[in-house]
């Protein structure tokens, strides 16, 4: 042990430490300064623990407070507070900087560093100074804007009240910084991690290393010798189903008689401190039988293999989906191409991991009641997944602040070991697993293989697209089959395809297993889809985006799902997109030559908004300081639901934004509306929210009321229900495919510029420019932002990222986006309102942003050096063998 | 051994003379598909071959709960609005609330993905 003495935030501290104790640990853990936060296991890669060092920006995780004498440490929280904000706070606030929050203390921590040096920094030196620091949900771009507008302030061209919309103004189409920007720019945002509950245990799971085993027998006795150990749990230990059902109930809370794949969690060890829970993990001794791995779907698929479910066929769903008669079509069509493409299995890679907290608490009638705080996205149907899998109904479930999600939150994890402790020892329990078992324990993006024919006729038109693709489902089924129907619903795109013949496969192997991830299904079949579409433009020697524009699908034509549309505005994108695409090919001439030469690539995507069957409700309710509330079960990770909600609200009631409340992260007053997923909820649950706030309008109206107290003298109810549904309902055909597909679209034209390095096959991408349409936009920066973060993710998922189970352990071997990866962006926004859109027709951006993104990179790349690369990522290796072969 | 075709999460089937949409948990879709012919037919397909006042009570009240907060009620808040104790109410859908007073009342399940 060791006595330091350090100032932390101006106040002097004296401390006897363990040689051990970050800096970290010691902010979080015992002063309790949560705005330094966790992501990396403290490797050093995230930056989202950067803190001020004697005036240096450092990563408090690398340094041992016993090292720390004399120290003078300034955190996020010294900077100021929400009611009293720092200038490069503010800035932040302002920029649309801050989508999840997760990385913005540290981001603004290492901005103060560059600032005090240098408070006009230039683009590279903002990105020299903040590469030390992750984003996953932006792209960088806000960040970098935000730096140099907290330069402009700190220099006094501009304050604050200048750049800062007014509240009392315009309350829709108006960039008002989003509700919880301040306390997440201050660090007084609470995560799952950052909830104080003191006495309670920690815990740590142990994992399967093995991709398939029997477990024989789980041996305790060296764990339970160690410190600090209070106790274990295996699944007989849990006195519900022990299944984590979404769609199919084969996902085990803790693996009973079978670990399914590298990361299965086996068993649960309680302690003292997190240290000792996962010291004591790794001496939890599990004998295992090893069982045949079935690595791919075709293993999966082939005769006699052994199953990964003994009551289930690996080879778990099929469907097809059939539109006139696609082998005709392609006998007589002028043109055809063929090919194969594939993608990888990924990661969505939010920073945060999967931290939950629980524990018993008395409720309002004395009864014990389950409080279980995670990372939910949909927070209803998790409710009714732990009272099913824990047998105990008396649950309340809490959304603390997320740190992005990208999908993947749609699927419970963390949350039901800890539901799960918490009954078994009857104690408080935290379980915040490091990022390693976070990886482990979350879905990942469904690897798929898929085989293409596309035709066209001699004037140009498509005739004809027919697909097989092979799903990898992974260990577990999740919502394999929705991540189908997702991709059979939007399969001809944004084209006009009289025929079409697909055929979709969903294969249970022993991988890692596959859920939500952005865009969910559409990403992967749209990559094959694009490319194809300009492979094929290119031998008939047509302009890609002249290609796109005459095979628009336009009203009264059908999807491949035979679905008539009445609203089309994609060629609205490809118009605007025009003059830059023009320039864009003027300039790549100049770059022709020599080793490193550069491609343009054009991809498109129209993307399904809006689900046959899908519902939503919320209540608003005047309250009676005159404010509202507004209560809906309406997650919002990052994306910018909670400025939506309260533009949208302010906006129909003419009243200041501070009127407006949120009461939407807790299971016990809100209405159970669905997933803050399927960029849904913008047209759902923010059209159930205008239904409310008119009825509501309307009641005051009608009786002349401006105050609660006038409502209620008038005998008119102060709570109304606002509702949305969509027009259609029901499955698709499951001889055809054909049915009711998703009642609006968002749509958009990507462009991407890159640069190839014949030698080494590397590729920077130039800049992304993406034309979109989702009709009217409720906050710009905030929509901007989800652009900008979608294509730099869609970049990763181009270029770079897989998830290699038992490889991929931490963001480097992830190769998660850095400031060096970021590129130039630029949006072109259309706002064509859509027939039944929200307040004006609006609809939602969030997962369409990447859906065009990998087609167009790699379409640019064959543009510049002329291969394609059709199995993801395109990595260097892969574009220099491609280049070796020509 | 059969191979899953289709969709899991949406089917029609005919009940009580209507074409009714349910999810694979053979929970109805809509809420407002919901008759008192359904439920009879819902129930004696859970095995209850004639719904007693008891039952209804524990329907009508899910409904109304439903209808008014915009998802289903816990245990203990059907135990107070129907003044039935969870033994009686269990002993009246035998095959469990969740699973069959629920789907009984008409109440979908919470949306999962979409």
């Amino acid at each position: 042990m060791k006595r330091v003495k350090l100032t932390v935030n101006g106040l002097d501290y004296e401390v006897v430490v363990d040689e051990d104790l970050t800096l970290l640990d010691l902010l979080r853990d015992e002063l309790h300064l949560t705005g330094a936060k966790q992501s990396c296991d403290k490797k050093g890669q995230c930056g989202a623990c950067t803190v001020l060092m004697n005036g240096r920006a450092v990563k408090s995780c690398l340094f041992k407070v016993a090292k720390l004498d004399g120290a003078d440490i300034i955190t996020v929280e010294g900077l100021g507070t929400p009611d009293n904000p720092h200038l490069i706070q503010e800035a932040f606030a302002l920029s649309g900087a801050i989508q999840c929050g997760f990385c913005t203390p540290g981001m603004i921590m290492a901005t103060k560093a560059l600032l005090d040096k240098n408070n006009n920094p230039t683009t590279e030196e903002i990105k020299k100074a903040l590469r030390g620091n992750l984003c996953r949900c932006t792209g960088y771009v806000k960040i970098i804007d935000a730096v140099k507008l907290a330069g402009r302030f700190i220099r006094g061209e501009i304050t604050p009240d200048e750049v800062r919309p007014d509240p009392e103004g315009d309350k829709v189409g108006v960039s008002h910084p989003r509700p919880t920007a301040l306390e997440k720019a201050c660090g007084t945002a609470r995560y799952t991690a950052d909830y104080l509950v003191p006495g309670a245990m920690e815990l740590a799971a142990v994992h399967s290393p093995y991709a398939h085993a029997k477990i024989k027998n789980i041996d305790f006795s060296e764990a339970e010798k160690m410190p600090g150990v209070v106790g274990f749990m295996t699944a007989k230990d849990i006195k519900g189903t022990n299944r984590l059902v979404m769609n199919i109930d084969d996902r085990p809370l803790l693996c009973e008689d079978k670990v399914r794949y590298i990361g299965d969690p086996v068993a649960v060890v309680a302690a003292l401190t997190r240290k000792q829970a996962r010291e004591a993990a790794k001496a939890v001794k599990v004998e295992y039988e090893l069982l045949p791995v079935i690595s791919t779907p075709e293993e999966g698929m082939a005769e006699g293999a052994v199953r990964v479910h003994d009551d289930k066929p690996n080879l778990c769903f099929t469907h097809p989906q059939i539109k006139g008669d696609a082998e005709k079509a392609l006998k007589e069509s002028a043109y055809v191409v063929e090919a194969h493409f594939k993608t990888q299995l990924n990661h969505q890679a939010p920073l945060e991991p999967e931290a939950s907290v629980a524990y018993l608490e008395e409720d309002e009638d004395g009864e014990e009641q389950l409080v279980v705080v995670g990372r939910s996205i949909n927070i209803h149907k998790h409710l009714g997944v732990l009272q099913d899998a824990l047998g105990f109904d008396n649950i309340v479930y809490e959304e603390a602040v997320s740190g992005g999600q990208f999908g993947m939150k749609v699927e419970i994890t963390s949350e039901g070991i800890a539901g799960a402790a918490a009954l078994h020892f009857r104690r408080p329990v935290r379980y915040v697993p490091s990022l390693e078992e976070s990886m482990q324990l979350t879905p990942k993006r469904h690897p798929y293989d898929m085989h293409v024919k596309i035709g066209a006729d001699s004037n140009g038109r498509l005739t004809d697209y027919d697909i097989d693709f092979i799903v990898d489902n992974g260990a577990y089924h999740s919502n394999g089959d929705v991540i189908i129907n997702r991709s059979l619903r939007m399969l001809s795109g944004s084209y006009n395809i009289p025929n079409v013949k697909a055929m979709a496969k969903l294969v249970y192997t022993n991988n890692p297993w596959g859920s939500s991830a952005r865009g969910a299904g559409p990403p992967q079949t749209n990559f094959a889809l694009e490319c194809a579409v300009n492979m094929l433009a290119y031998k008939m020697g047509i302009d890609p985006l002249q290609f796109r524009l005459q095979n628009s699908l336009q009203p009264g034509q059908s999807k491949s799902t035979g679905t008539v549309v009445k609203e089309w505005p994609f060629p609205v994108v490809c118009e605007a997109i025009k003059p830059y695409y023009e320039k864009a090919l003027e300039e790549v001439a100049k770059y022709r030559s020599g080793n490193i030469v550069r491609g343009i690539g054009i991809a498109a995507g129209s993307f399904g908004i809006g689900s046959p069957g899908d519902k939503a409700i919320v209540y608003v309710e005047l309250e009676p300081d005159d404010s509202i509330t507004i209560y809906g079960a309406i997650a919002d990770p990052g994306e910018g639901n909670e400025s939506m909600l309260t533009q949208l609200a302010a906006d129909v009631l003419e009243l200041p934004l501070d009127k407006i409340r949120l009461y939407t992260r807790r299971t016990d007053k809100t209405t159970a509306t669905g997933p803050a997923a399927g960029s849904r909820m913008t047209y759902m649950a923010g059209g159930a929210l205008v239904d409310g706030c008119e009825q509501l309008k309307k009641a005051m109206e009608e009786c002349g009321a401006k105050t609660y107290e006038a409502l209620k003298k008038a005998g008119k109810p102060t709570r109304y229900t606002g509702n949305k549904k969509t027009l259609t309902a029901g499955p698709l055909d499951k001889e055809t495919g054909q049915g009711p597909a998703y009642e609006s679209e968002v749509h958009a034209v990507q462009m991407a510029e890159v640069e190839v390095n014949k030698e080494t096959g590397e590729v920077r991408i130039v800049k992304m420019t993406t034309a979109v349409d989702s009709g009217p936009v409720i906050n710009r920066l905030n929509y901007e932002g989800q652009l900008e973060g979608g294509a730099d993710m869609g970049a990763g998922f181009a270029l770079r990222e897989v998830f290699v189970a038992g490889e991929t352990k931490d963001w480097k071997t992830f190769k998660f986006p850095t400031m060096d990866t970021a590129f130039d962006m630029e949006s072109i926004i259309t706002e064509t309102p859509r027939l039944r859109g929200t307040r004006g027709g609006s609809t939602g951006v969030g997962e369409m942003t990447m859906v065009p993104t990998a087609p167009a990179i790699v379409s640019a790349i064959y543009d510049a050096v002329g291969v394609w690369i059709t199995d993801l990522p395109a990595t260097p290796e892969k574009i220099k063998a491609a280049l070796q072969k020509k | 051994m059969n191979v899953d075709r289709g969709e899991l999460g949406q089917r029609y089937r005919s009940l009580a003379g209507f074409t009714l949409l349910f999810d694979n948990e053979g929970f109805l879709w809509e809420p407002a598909d919901w008759t008192e012919e359904v439920a009879i037919e819902l129930a004696r397909e859970n095995g209850i071959d004639v719904l007693t006042e008891d039952h209804w009570k524990v329907i009508k009240f899910m409904r109304e709960f439903y209808f008014a907060y915009g998802k289903a009620p816990l245990n203990k808040q059907l135990r107070k609005g129907t003044g039935l104790s969870i033994q009686q109410i269990e002993k009246l859908f035998p095959l469990g609330i969740k699973k069959s007073a629920r789907l009984i009342a008409g109440l979908p399940n919470p949306r999962a993905c979409l």
